[in-house]
């Protein structure tokens, strides 16, 4: 048991990573990681959003109708998004708008319905939470290394904050508005999943 | 207990939908206040930086209390020109982004005459900025903004625009991107052309009463340039007497 708990717990941040392996959840990591506050809050929401609905839809597993299991999962997931979006609106408006619709969107990012379907469903309600926490959080921290290098890099600020010093822009530096564009986004992503498979062989297909 | 009769699957079905939404129109009950301040901020905040007023990463209150600082007058006017009654300057009245739209179904069911526009004048370091609201469809929803005139009626002090829908990276631009609203700055209104300003793909070249349309963004760019025609024309008998 022991060993399988670590499992659930480690396999998605490391090994079956939802972003870098599974390569799900691209679209929203593209678009929310161009500030470091903005990916933060992302995270945390789809992270909330994974661990609760794979926790509540664990307890209901053995209830629910087969035939329809798919539409009770949708409800549960989006009564879990409105609620979040909810109160994001209440206490972190400003985010809520600059993040607009990919708020929304976790309703359909492939992480949540994917760990819903291939864990939750047939395990019980702990380890499905930690399962569904954990992928949110491996989903986040890919996140969270994005926005820092394509916030450092791109406005030279890390969540607002100016870091490169203003001497070096008196000096001639520039931030690279390249990496505030989406593709440079996937293209890190693809660095990521590059030094990953180059440090974990098992990963490496022939 | 066969999980998959007829009659289960919608009882059950029905179970969940039901608590489903009465945990949202809880939640939805409980934080409506604060969203509703929040919402108020933001629109302030928006009329705001129309007028170059730095509202930029202040709290609700600061908000707030910057508007009843700067705010000279606020009222609403018909599309004859003529004052139909005050704002409450006290509670810091505004007029809502829902209630722009419920004038615009107005507009649109053709009563014009039946429309309440409301003004803002504001103090900007001594000289009278008046703040008007324009309404309109972009591409996927609606788009509003708010533009702010010099005290010469004519001359734009600045501009602010917002979306619901719009194309994020594209057609969302006339909000995110400040290049955009700074396009309105020093630009001026012509009430007597028609349209009395206008939004050109292509390039505005010097036309004083044009700008550039956003590259990648054309029905959003049309539309945010038919919301400010169409609205300039309903503030035409109110904009003509004050610059008398």
């Amino acid at each position: 048991m022991n060993a399988k708990l670590k499992e659930t717990i480690l396999n998605p941040l490391f090994s079956v990573n939802p972003i870098t392996v599974l390569v799900l959840g691209i679209c929203s990591s593209l678009a929310v990681t161009v500030e470091l506050k903005g990916a933060l809050v992302m995270a945390l929401s789809v992270t909330i959003v994974t661990a609760l609905s794979c926790l509540v839809l664990s307890l209901l597993r053995n209830s629910i109708p087969n035939r329809v299991r798919i539409i009770i999962q949708l409800v549960v997931v989006s009564m879990l998004v409105i609620l979040v979006d909810q109160i994001l609106k209440a206490y972190a408006y400003q985010i809520d708008t600059q993040l607009s619709v990919y708020i929304g969107l976790i309703i359909t990012n492939c992480i949540v319905m994917g760990r819903i379907e291939a864990f939750a469903l047939a395990n019980k309600p702990i380890p499905s939470f930690l399962d569904g926490l954990f992928n949110g959080i491996g989903y986040g921290m890919i996140l969270v290394i994005l926005a820092i290098v394509r916030e450092l890099f791109g406005s030279g600020t890390l969540l607002g904050m100016r870091i490169i010093p203003q001497a070096f822009y008196d000096a001639g530096y520039v931030n690279n508005g390249l990496v505030i564009l989406p593709p440079m986004a996937l293209i890190l992503i693809g660095c990521i999943i590059w030094i990953q498979r180059g440090v974990q062989k098992e990963l490496q297909e022939d | 207990m066969n999980t998959n009769s007829n009659a289960y699957t919608i009882v059950y079905t029905s179970i969940i939908v039901i608590l489903s939404a009465a945990i949202l129109a809880i939640a939805s009950q409980a934080l409506k206040p604060r969203q509703d301040a929040n919402i108020k901020a933001d629109t302030i905040s928006q009329m705001m930086t129309a007028a170059q007023f730095k509202t930029e990463g202040l709290s609700n209150d600061a908000i707030i209390s910057l508007y009843k600082g700067a705010i000279k007058e606020s009222f609403i006017i018909d599309n004859k020109g003529g004052k139909v009654s005050d704002m409450d300057k006290a509670s810091s009245e505004i007029f809502s982004t829902s209630k722009l739209k419920a004038q615009n179904s107005i507009l649109k069911r053709g009563k014009a005459d039946q429309m309440k526009l409301p003004v803002y004048v504001f103090n900007k370091d001594g000289k009278d900025i008046t703040v008007i609201p324009v309404y309109g469809a972009g591409l996927w929803g609606p788009i509003w903004g708010y533009l702010a005139l010099e005290p010469d009626m004519k001359t734009l002090a600045g501009a602010f625009f917002n979306h619901e829908s719009e194309t994020p990276g594209l057609g969302a631009k006339i909000k995110d991107d400040p290049s955009f609203r700074a396009r309105f700055v020093g630009k001026s209104i012509d009430l007597k052309a028609k349209p009395a300003f206008e939004i050109i793909k292509g390039g505005a070249g010097n036309k004083s009463n044009a700008i550039d349309a956003i590259t990648g963004a054309t029905m959003t760019s049309r539309g945010v340039g038919d919301a400010i025609a169409d609205w300039l024309d309903l503030y035409k008998p109110y904009l003509t007497k004050a610059e008398e």
